[in-house]
């Protein structure tokens, strides 16, 4: 699988502040990469240098391969992004906003911006000036601005704040859509956890400008899923007894007699009254409800998100 | 460079300060006319282009066009759409000279309209004195203003890009316009380039220097404020 950005030791200070420090990230080819951080963590000062609007006090940028200071103008050609709220010229139509990239970008393919407008379902809205626009309708037509060269890496920086629900779901099920059915690598900011819990397959965390994990979403949830600790006496005994008499085989074993049974969860009363009845001894029960937004804020630090 | 010029002319569809801008640009052949008509009707025409084009130059030019250039470069950081432009992606110097180069149609357009009122209000009052040669003249004179103030309109972009308001524009410009007043009966006028422009546009340098003084002073200001407008902006964090 290719890599799609790679950022090297990527720094922004700002007088003595570091916005970005030192950040390594890596976005491997129909990743939905979610870059997830409260706000100020540095995730648009990131995007912005990803997109060669800022420049780093340090560090690099590969995007394709390729570093993104030498190349950016073909690299950009083959990225749709969105940088905080999409900026429109409030006095034109949608399709005449449109009409400005497509005229930059050289696209002369007829229908390219009413397939665009389609995608995001504004093809109805032809007489209606960008300026009469909902906020949802505009982040829409940023997205289909941003797909209108048909980007192969799409960079959205936080794309549902300020919707309302349905505007939120909107655009989710917008960006899923594109990940699958064009197999477009997306990389989508946000500072909320659940936004990206539903939408990404992979996840950069961010805090005070330092990445402090980055993982595939189905190891996250592997390692944070909930589960029964028992630490007893005879580990290898009471195994035996998970196995036999309960069928249980999602289980782990840590040092000191630990086990982890990832099922049967409520029923600790249960496995504790059969492990003592077989002379088992158990020393301590631990039940596991540590969630992802409990494991985010450990993450960071504490506080509330956002 | 043409598909960059197309977009920078579709952007002003529907614009109000395209409508405002020529309204400003009317004010000087209406006052001068009217007031003329009003106080001295038996001025002659070419009296009533020597007054516009000198009003339109030195006292109404500074502003009217410094909000055009504002308008025209600040909107992008207002509507929140140079980071789309930028990561189309447009080169930052074509993304300056596109601009610029509309911002020479525009203040062109309305320097004719300038001339073309005074010659159409003139004529409907009556001023004598009209002949071929005087319009050959007088729009000679017209245009060499407009581009002068043009060619002077690099510190004002400069203001614009580093400031990314309208004010400071707006108080660049009425000082500029406040020395073009008060130094309008000085002998060292020719040497502020604002100045010197309109009295290159009218002939009315003044003795006191050589011309060459009064060319190199808009020149140096006009490239000063190029060199440094491009290597401001090819350099700035776009946030």
């Amino acid at each position: 699988m290719s890599e799609i950005i790679k950022t090297r030791n990527l720094m922004k200070i700002y007088g003595e502040q570091k916005s970005v420090d030192h950040l390594n990230i890596t976005v491997n080819q129909g990743e939905i990469y979610g870059f997830l951080g409260r706000n100020g963590a540095g995730k648009t000062t990131t995007i912005r240098m990803l997109l060669g609007l800022i420049k780093p006090t340090f560090g690099q940028v590969e995007i394709f391969g390729e570093n993104l200071f030498n190349n950016q103008k073909s690299i950009l050609r083959r990225i749709g992004s969105i940088v905080e709220v999409p900026g429109f010229y409030e006095n034109l139509t949608a399709r005449e906003n449109l009409l400005i990239n497509a005229k930059i970008l050289g696209v002369h393919k007829k229908n390219t911006i009413e397939e665009a407008l389609e995608i995001v379902d504004l093809h109805n809205e032809t007489k209606k000036l960008v300026g009469k626009y909902s906020l949802g309708m505009k982040q829409r037509l940023g997205i289909a601005r941003a797909l209108l060269h048909n980007p192969e890496l799409l960079i959205l920086d936080e794309p549902t704040n300020g919707l309302d629900p349905i505007g939120i779901k909107e655009i989710r099920s917008l960006i899923l859509s594109l990940a699958k059915d064009r197999n477009i690598t997306i990389f989508v900011s946000s500072h909320i956890l659940s936004e990206i819990e539903q939408l990404a397959t992979h996840m950069g965390i961010i805090h005070e400008g330092r990445l402090l994990e980055e993982i595939a979403f189905d190891k996250l949830r592997e390692r944070n899923r909930n589960y029964l600790e028992f630490q007893v006496s005879d580990d290898n005994k009471a195994i035996m007894l998970l196995e036999s008499q309960f069928g249980i085989s999602d289980y782990e074993v840590h040092a000191e007699g630990n086990i982890r049974v990832y099922s049967h969860l409520g029923k600790q009363g249960r496995l504790n009254k059969a492990f003592v009845e077989n002379g088992i001894e158990v020393l301590k029960i631990n039940i596991s409800e540590e969630g992802l937004e409990d494991y985010f804020t450990k993450l960071v630090g504490g506080g509330a998100i956002g | 460079m043409a598909s960059l010029l197309f977009t920078e002319l579709l952007k002003l569809k529907r614009s109000s300060m395209f409508l405002l801008s020529i309204a400003g640009a009317a004010v000087a052949p209406l006052v001068v006319v009217v007031a003329t008509y009003v106080n001295e009707p038996s001025t002659p025409f070419k009296e009533l282009f020597y007054n516009v084009n000198l009003y339109t130059v030195l006292i109404i030019g500074a502003p009217l066009y410094g909000v055009v250039t504002t308008y025209l470069f600040n909107r992008e950081y207002v509507e929140n759409t140079i980071k789309n432009i930028l990561t189309i992606p447009v080169s930052r110097v074509s993304f300056i000279m596109s601009k610029t180069l509309l911002l020479f149609m525009w203040i062109m357009m309305l320097t004719m309209i300038a001339w073309f009122l005074t010659l159409f209000l003139g004529l409907l009052t009556q001023f004598d004195g009209l002949d071929i040669s005087l319009l050959v003249e007088s729009f000679k004179e017209f245009s060499i203003g407009g581009v002068l103030l043009f060619i002077l309109s690099t510190p004002i972009i400069l203001v614009t890009l580093v400031m990314k308001n309208y004010v400071p524009t707006i108080i660049f410009t009425v000082v500029i316009t406040l020395i073009n007043v008060m130094g309008g009966s000085s002998e060292h006028r020719a040497l502020f380039p604002w100045a010197a422009a309109g009295d290159i546009a009218n002939h009315t340098l003044p003795s006191t220097y050589p011309p060459e003084y009064s060319y190199t002073a808009i020149i140096v200001t006009a490239l000063t404020g190029f060199i440094a407008l491009i290597v401001y902006f090819k350099k700035a964090d776009i946030h």
